[in-house]
């Protein structure tokens, strides 16, 4: 396991220094978009649509839509400022009842072991908690988002759960078509609690497992094991200077009508030496304005081959 | 506090209001804005021609050079009547197609006019530029850096023209047919890029952050596409030295040639000896290169 936090716990003049981790694992198998074509996995690209270019990290700021098609824009350290007070620390705020707080609260796991010489200062949150039966609600940022927290024992360790803030919470009375609380017929109501009670046991985590996963497991097993499979080709590096060469030798061929409408058709080289004396010899610019900058190419030209 | 001069020019029939001619808008070169407003006119066969009916952003230092500026997509208000405008994006563009919205545009302390690639209307490029942009604020190998992509371009059968961007770096402009698209001049532009990045690692780079390009010259064959803009040729730039992007011929880049002895003291001169340099280049045969980059990828 590795720490995704570290800072400490604090109440009152107790101070418990601490190591946090994950208790919790997605084990969804995750699947990546991959083109059908030819099987390569597709890279991922932030692009402005209005630039129509591919957008670098370093171009890229966080801007609130205050309005429509209008922002304002944060800097990193902007949005870090109002974090970082209290980012070192668990503040407990209160102690309740574990039966006091819903379900409905709780949203992600994490152990809490003792940090440096932590132990001792550990061990007694600990022990005073189980004694009262007490959890602490809590308040600890997180990354940069700053949650509300329960912290609870769990056998021998302290677990700090995030739980939501109460107004991200939605209201039951928003939920569409709930009945009116009228009297049901007492007949069905002893049938359905007898039902209940047969299907009552102790509960037994191990007994339930993920049947997509097995399932999907399976069927990429059976996939690999019969071949059944598609394998991204390497990516072609063309290699761009043998393009290029092939490029030039092609153009060079159809090249006379090409590059030398003025001329007649003498051989190449001697044709460029006239047109690079005439260069030479007449200081003035002519006042047409075809043969100069033919000539000025060629005169060009020769200087390149001597660099 | 200025005291406010306000007279009237009439051009081609049109009436342009000229406010603080002695305001000086290049203080470090001596113009002022009715020097401007004269080089500007001299300026504008050639200018006009590259900015004719294109979507124009346009730079304005209200108070000079260096100072506050802003990009002027929309077209400022008040706008006179003779002024042409063509809307893109929900942006209403000036159209620069005359002396009058020139003056006008000048009067208004637009020192930088930076057009369209397309024609307003047009989803076709008008002519195709590669921007070589150094990332030093004095790249001394410029002029051999545009001098290798020429080359380049010559052995494909390419004629081209290098052109200062008037700041730092330095455009190379090849006439094009109509009918050609970004995307394809893209195709090119990609592959001469890459090719001369890997025969000069040192002195070219295609790295988008400009914090990794270290001190290489940045081969530009993205901003060549449509909504985006390039400096016009022959449109001065906010520069301490009021320089102007010049077109220039092979010859004077393979001698060394420095982008900032190209500005609006001298420009006159020189249109008047050399021409329009870019005019005189005929479209360019480009349909085999993409031929063979076509055949080549599938």
């Amino acid at each position: 396991m590795h720490t995704v936090w570290k800072g400490a716990i604090s109440f009152g003049l107790v101070h418990v220094p601490v190591k946090m981790f994950s208790a919790t694992e997605d084990k969804d198998i995750s699947m990546k978009y991959v083109h059908n074509v030819c099987g390569s996995p597709l890279n991922y690209v932030r692009k402005c649509p209005v630039c129509e270019e591919e957008v670098g990290w370093d171009d890229i700021q966080k801007g609130y839509e205050y309005e429509k098609g209008k922002f304002v824009l944060f800097q990193k350290d902007e949005l870090d400022q109002l974090s970082e007070q209290n980012s070192k620390n668990i503040t407990i705020l209160d102690f309740v009842d574990l039966k006091e707080i819903d379900p409905i609260y709780f949203q992600k796991t994490y152990y809490l072991s003792p940090d440096q010489a932590g132990s001792n200062a550990y061990r007694l949150l600990l022990e005073a908690m189980r004694q009262s039966g007490k959890i602490g609600i809590a308040k600890i940022a997180i990354r940069s988002k700053s949650s509300l927290a329960a912290i609870r024992i769990v056998e021998e360790c302290l677990v700090i759960e995030t739980i939501f803030y109460p107004d991200e919470i939605r209201p039951v009375s928003q939920v569409p078509n709930l009945p009116e609380q009228t009297g049901v017929n007492e007949k069905e109501l002893t049938m359905a609690r007898m039902l209940i009670d047969q299907l009552s046991t102790p509960f037994d985590p191990s007994k339930y497992t993920d049947d997509y996963r097995e399932r999907l497991l399976d069927m990429i097993n059976s996939k690999v094991a019969g071949e059944e499979i598609k394998i991204a080709p390497a990516r072609q590096e063309t290699n761009v200077v043998d393009l290029m060469a092939a490029l030039q030798a092609s153009i060079e061929a159809v090249k006379p009508m090409a590059t030398d409408p003025g001329e007649t058709r003498k051989p190449r080289k001697s044709a460029r030496k006239t047109a690079a004396e005439t260069a030479k010899a007449s200081g003035d610019d002519s006042v047409e304005g075809k043969p100069k900058p033919k000539r000025r190419t060629t005169k060009a030209k020769k200087t390149e081959s001597g660099s | 506090m200025r005291k406010h001069i306000k007279g009237t020019l009439t051009i081609e029939g049109q009436e342009i209001v000229v406010t603080n001619p002695d305001k000086p808008l290049w203080p470090e070169a001596g113009i002022t804005k009715a020097m401007y407003l004269q080089k500007l006119a001299a300026l504008s066969p050639y200018l006009l021609r590259y900015t004719r009916n294109r979507l124009l952003t346009t730079i304005r230092y209200p108070h000079g050079v260096p100072g506050e500026s802003f990009y002027q997509k929309n077209a400022p208000e008040p706008l006179p009547l003779f002024v042409s405008t063509a809307i893109h994006d929900n942006i209403r563009y000036v159209l620069l197609n005359g002396l009058p919205e020139l003056l006008w545009l000048g009067n208004l302390a637009a020192l930088e006019f930076h057009p369209s690639l397309h024609l307003a209307g047009s989803l076709h490029p008008c002519e195709w530029m590669i921007d070589l942009d150094p990332s030093l604020p004095e790249e001394p190998r410029i002029m051999e850096a545009a001098f290798v992509v020429g080359e380049v371009l010559r052995s494909l059968g390419i004629e081209s023209v290098p052109k200062t961007s008037g700041a730092t770096g330095v455009q190379i402009i090849v006439t094009i047919e109509q009918g050609i698209t970004f995307d394809e001049l893209r195709s090119i532009g990609q592959f001469v890029a890459q090719y001369v990045t890997e025969k000069h690692p040192g002195l070219f780079t295609i790295e988008r952050l400009k914090k990794n390009r270290g001190n290489k010259i940045y081969f530009d064959y993205l901003q060549h596409y449509s909504g985006k803009t390039l400096a016009a040729p022959y449109t001065p730039r906010a520069r301490l030295g009021a320089t102007v992007s010049t077109p220039l011929t092979w010859e004077e880049v393979s001698q060394n040639v420095s982008p900032s002895s190209f500005h609006l003291l001298n420009i006159v001169e020189r249109l008047k000896d050399k021409g329009d340099l870019l005019e005189e280049l005929p479209p360019q045969p480009l349909e085999p290169i993409l031929r063979h980059l076509a055949g080549r990828k599938r």
